[in-house]
């Protein structure tokens, strides 16, 4: 066909960027994909045959190749791998000004089929075609969804565009390589992990994982982007459960990550943590009730790092600031202070480590094809922007990179690697004394210290937006008259979390890392956040509510001594 | 008459052989259960929770069952000439009842009670004992208040109900060989690369090349071994292996219509599936028909009259409106029902016409060489199959039933088998349709041409083949002459269970032997049928708009 060949030579036009060999998957990719771009909207006897032509289409493509390694009571329960080829097919109909995405819309404009794992040129654009046209299909009868409510309904109060103006990128890295784990070795370290608890009989349910990923992303599209872009993780997942006597249900979980399952901490490392995490839980089932508080707290570091995400976070998410739905907390609130003056926030993905950690959220090119960029969300405690996709809000028109999303989803602004910094930073021993003194100035004979706390995102995924709440999972009382600290259960934070923050008073001078997956609309995507310990003048809590389960009847297995008398049994036929 | 003779001493060496395998057996005790480290660790938590396990101031439940599923699956897919990819898992899942009250009344409801909880894969002793205690706590405080929830209904009808609610089984020991799958001879995955891609490897079919929207093939193994044991004292222990081929393809007629056509190949064995030879022509030959499909006119808009149905179309057929209607569980609360469906009041009453009888059979392993999917010893119960005549000279003489007993069947016949990780409920072993005088496939065709001259038709129809809900597929034009035209886009009414009460005319002689590789896996041989009056009509389902652009070339 001749138009492919004139298609093929007019982005290369645009710009004077050197185009490397693109490989086979992406050049198949690229060819379908024009020839799609010039053909759609061609077809028909007329001019009032003929749809719509796409203004813009998209292949995505994730070549992914999993491990996983699970272990539960102290023995394997999974141990498997997976390859797979995945592509986001997204097609806009209409203009950047109003398309199929509009609105409620978003969702629709993106369809998922699976690709074949091996380079076939002809399967492959058979399969993209199939896509294409069926996500065309879509695309159309939303944009003429989208076009009758506009006409209807009263004037918005965001009139951004649906999609903004940006420049093509082209950067084709090698592809990443296989995971290579050394499957009967990490059985055996994983089982062995799991088999810890079995010294806690009160844990008792236990899930250990081990997952290591090489994924590299492909990602094409009718304005001239071209990239290849490899990404490896590994990451060990502990999550424990308890019950206390009452019947609350009380869990513990850490992830540890890292690139490669190489990079994961040794053996005795982890083996302190998992016994860390058992004897924790025994002391949280023993621990007394807490009584509803008003008053001043210290969040550790980590803790620190999940609120900021939580409550901060996702809030400066960039779509967030339009749309009916949503809540808009900031959206009008763009140069002015949000945060105490010594404070700021930054969303960075290009960096892969904070110190000698690793970090989740890194990555080189978002999913929609933009580069990604460091982000000074807050300075100096005043707001100045939002984490932005392609999608256009009223106080910023372009992408900053951060449009994230999992496969099958419309990417959204999302977060990578949120670090809070400080410039009155004290060590922690001062920040300890500085609550005590806050605790005696109003009046109460404790101030609270949260070790840790959860949020949606830790081991469990959830994609609705109440993932804004924090559970707050070990927290102490530290007493002015100088008693030991005691660990009390049962906490739940009361209030506008928000408002806390307004009313943090300093923070300690080292920061540390909390790595994790976070859920949203657009999906589950891995994320890190990093941050101080933090001392707020005035945090709001109340008691929990209670779990209506009683704890197991009988004792654990692993401590029964003796068989039990086999009851007398029938013989058979 | 022959075929008569033929049938009762077919059924008769199916009888013996139903008895045969588990009294040839030396008697099998707990102390080699106890061999088996599975079952060991399992027997020993069951003693301890049926010691033990009892919530102060409640009832201790009076049965306990652990069934452990250990599934070896390997899967793997192609699309249009290439793999998209394969997955070979390991899994072990328990699933735990615990009944509450006593035989007469009981704990158990309508769903299907029972905690879920994977367990271990190696033997460690502590860990499957630790996910049978989890599950097991589970279902003892939710059989507490399902028991306590069942006897506020009960004080709610007038009408008591009819049967126990748990009937009283003989315990079974019997332990079989662990299965395995079976070592690849073959790659499958180039195997099913190829066969999806042959509506453009395959000169022959160049025709269609352009037209085909979806060619898909897969190849599915799976191996499970079943590990059972209750506080009554039976021990189970058995395996189960499924291979299945398959291959789709389909495409749009001109007019917008979705034609599909689908073919599987599947077995206990892999000696059971088609040669790759057999299975590629077969594939080609689908796709080859969707150039005749495109081709074939519309159906009629309406038609009432004879229509014979292939013996798959049959089997089909019967697998739809039977196998779920002999089925016996427990009604609702407070009705005089015997039991639920389409067959729930027709106990002694004629459903089928009076040459034709239907015995459920899951001894018979094989028809004609060919290996049997829904065969089986012992159900997910623990109670040994038993051959059941459903249906003598048309009439309802029984049910398929479990342990959830129905007025006047009191005793389980060893039917009731369960999905992975799901509850066990009655469902079909091997479902044979017989026919008292049976007609070769020529007369049944002369038949249904005289029935169409006799009524003045125009023309009768022949289903080949059907597709999900009984859906045509392949559906014959006959003319007066004879001559079969292949027509499009139809859909059967009246194909119920009143069609096959009062409708059915004739039937062939040969069963077709359909092998259903679904979640349980079942087997129907039935003949050929030729109903009376079936209405045929225009399916008129929206036809969507046709690719907005040509496929790559």
């Amino acid at each position: 066909m001749v138009l492919p060949i004139f298609a093929l030579f007019a982005p290369f036009a645009l710009h004077a960027q050197q185009t490397p060999t693109l490989p086979p998957l992406l050049d198949t990719m690229t060819v379908e994909l024009q020839r799609a771009m010039g053909s759609l909207g061609k077809q028909g006897a007329d001019d009032k045959a003929k749809q719509a032509p796409p203004y813009f289409l998209s292949y995505s493509v994730a070549d992914a190749d999993s491990v996983a390694i699970r272990a539960q009571y102290g023995a394997l329960v999974d141990s498997s791998q997976n390859h797979e080829r995945v592509v986001d097919v997204q097609v806009r109909v209409g203009d950047p000004k109003l398309d199929n995405t509009h609105g409620t819309h978003r969702g629709s404009a993106v369809n998922t089929v699976a690709l074949p794992v091996s380079d076939d040129r002809k399967a492959i654009a058979r399969s993209l075609w199939l896509a294409t046209n069926s996500g065309y299909g879509t695309a159309l009868d939303n944009y003429l969804r989208v076009k009758t409510e506009a006409e209807v309904r009263a004037k918005e109060e965001d009139t951004s565009g649906d999609f903004s103006e940006e420049k093509p990128q082209i950067s084709v890295s090698t592809p990443a390589p296989a995971p290579v784990v050394d499957k009967a070795a990490w059985e055996d370290r994983v089982r062995s992990l799991s088999k810890i608890f079995r010294a806690y009989p009160d844990v008792y349910q236990n899930i250990v994982m081990l997952t290591a990923q090489s994924e590299t992303d492909y990602f094409t599209s009718s304005e001239g982007s071209r990239l290849a872009s490899p990404h490896q993780s590994a990451r060990l997942i502990v999550f424990a459960v308890s019950r206390a006597d009452d019947g609350m249900d009380l869990f513990r979980a850490q992830t540890f990550e890292a690139k490669t399952v190489d990079g994961l901490p040794a053996q005795p490392e982890l083996e302190a943590a998992f016994k860390e995490l058992g004897k924790s839980l025994e002391e949280l089932r023993k621990a007394p009730l807490t009584e509803p508080f008003n008053g001043p707290a210290i969040l550790s570091g980590r803790a620190a790092a999940v609120f900021f995400h939580e409550v901060l976070g996702h809030r400066l998410e960039g779509q967030r600031q339009r749309g009916d739905e949503e809540g808009q907390t900031f959206t009008k609130e763009v140069n002015k202070p949000v945060l105490p003056s010594f404070l700021s926030v930054a969303d960075d993905p290009t960096v892969t480590t904070f110190g000698s950690t690793w970090l989740s959220g890194s990555y080189n090119y978002d999913d929609e094809g933009q580069k990604a960029k460091r982000v000074e969300l807050i300075q100096d405690g005043v707001l100045k922007t939002f984490l932005m996709s392609r999608l256009p809000i009223a106080s910023f028109s372009n992408s900053n990179g951060h449009g994230r999303g999992q496969t099958g989803r419309v990417p959204n602004g999302r977060q990578g690697n949120l670090i809070v910094t400080s410039t009155k930073a004290v060590p922690e021993t001062e920040l300890r004394k500085m609550l005590l003194e806050e605790a005696k100035k109003q009046g109460k004979p404790y101030g609270l210290y949260f070790e840790d706390i959860s949020s949606g995102f830790a081991v469990t995924t959830r994609n609705s937006p109440q993932a804004f709440q924090v559970i707050p999972l070990v927290v102490y009382r530290v007493y002015v008259d100088g008693r030991p600290d005691e660990l009390v259960r049962g906490v739940s934070i009361v209030g506008t979390p928000l408002a806390a923050m307004k009313r943090i008073l300093a923070t300690g001078d080292k920061s540390e890392v909390f790595n994790g997956e976070c859920g949203a609309e657009s999906g589950s995507i891995p994320v890190s956040a990093v941050a101080p310990a933090m001392l707020l003048t005035e945090i709001e809590t109340q008691k929990q509510q209670q779990g209506t389960e009683r704890p197991p009847i009988l004792p654990n297995p692993s401590v029964t001594a003796a068989v039990a008398t086999p009851v007398a049994a029938g013989k058979g036929l | 008459m022959p075929n008569f003779i033929q049938a009762a001493s077919l059924s008769l060496a199916a009888l013996v052989l139903a008895v045969a395998p588990l009294a040839s057996r030396a008697e099998q005790t707990r102390a080699d259960a106890q061999k088996d480290p599975v079952l060991n660790a399992m027997l020993t938590e069951l003693d301890r929770n049926q010691g033990q396990l009892q919530l102060k101031g409640f009832e201790k439940p009076f049965f306990i069952q652990y069934r452990l599923e250990d599934i070896d699956d390997y899967q793997t897919k192609a699309d249009f000439g290439a793999g998209t990819g394969e997955e070979r898992r390991r899994q072990r899942v328990v699933r735990v009842t615990v009944r509450v009250g006593d035989y007469k009344v009981d704990s158990s409801t309508a769903r299907g009670d029972g905690s879920i909880q994977l367990a271990s894969l190696d033997n460690d002793p502590l860990a499957l004992r630790a996910s049978l205690w989890q599950a097991t706590d589970q279902a003892y405080k939710a059989a507490l208040a399902a028991y306590s929830r069942k006897q506020a209904a009960l004080k709610q009808v007038q009408t008591p109900p009819q049967a126990d609610d748990f009937s009283q089984e003989k315990p079974v020991i019997l332990l079989e060989k662990t299965v395995e799958l079976e070592p690849r001879p073959v790659d499958w995955s180039k195997l099913v690369a190829g066969a999806s891609g042959l509506y453009r490897t395959d000169s022959a079919l160049a025709e269609v090349e352009h037209t085909v929207q979806y060619a898909t093939a897969g190849f599915h193994a799976r191996a499970v071994n079943t590990y059972l044991v209750n506080s009554e004292g039976t021990i189970v222990r058995k395996g189960q292996t499924a291979y299945d081929e398959s291959f789709a393809v389909g495409t749009q007629a001109a007019d917008g219509m979705h034609l599909d056509r689908s073919y599987a190949s599947n077995g206990s064995a892999l000696a059971d599936l088609d040669s790759q030879e057999a299975f590629n022509k077969h594939a080609a030959s689908l796709v080859a028909s969707l150039a005749e499909l495109r081709k074939a006119p519309l159906v009629e808009e309406e038609y009432h009259g004879p229509v014979l149905l292939s013996a798959d179309a049959a089997a089909d057929t019967i697998h739809e409106l039977v196998a779920p209607a002999v089925a016996a569980t427990r009604p609702e609360l407070g009705t005089e029902a015997r039991t639920k469906g389409a067959f729930a009041s027709s106990l002694h009453a004629r459903v089928l016409p009076d040459f034709l009888d239907i015995t459920d059979d899951p001894a018979l392993k094989t028809w004609k060489d060919k290996n049997l999917a829904g065969a089986y010893a012992v159900d997910d119960e623990g109670v040994p199959a038993q051959t059941v005549k459903l249906a003598v000279d048309g009439r309802l003489e029984s049910y398929l039933i479990g342990r959830e007993p129905v007025r006047d069947f009191p005793r389980s016949n060893g039917h009731a088998r369960a999905a992975l990780t799901g509850p066990a409920q009655p469902t079909i072993g091997v479902l044979r349709v017989s026919a008292k005088g049976g007609l070769s496939d020529a007369d049944l065709n002369a038949k249904l041409l005289a029935m169409a001259k006799d009524r003045g038709l125009k023309n009768v129809y022949y289903v080949e083949t059907l597709g999900p809900e009984l859906t045509p597929r392949l559906l014959y034009r006959v003319g007066a002459d004879g001559k079969r035209e292949l027509v499009r886009g139809a859909t059967l009414d009246d194909l119920d269970q009143r069609a096959l009460r009062s409708g059915i005319l004739a039937a062939g002689q040969d069963p077709y032997v359909a092998n259903y590789d679904g979640a349980i896996p079942e087997t129907v041989l039935a003949p050929a049928l030729l109903l009376e009056d079936v209405t045929i009509r225009r399916a008129n389902e929206k036809n969507d708009k046709l690719p907005f652009y040509p496929p790559p070339d």
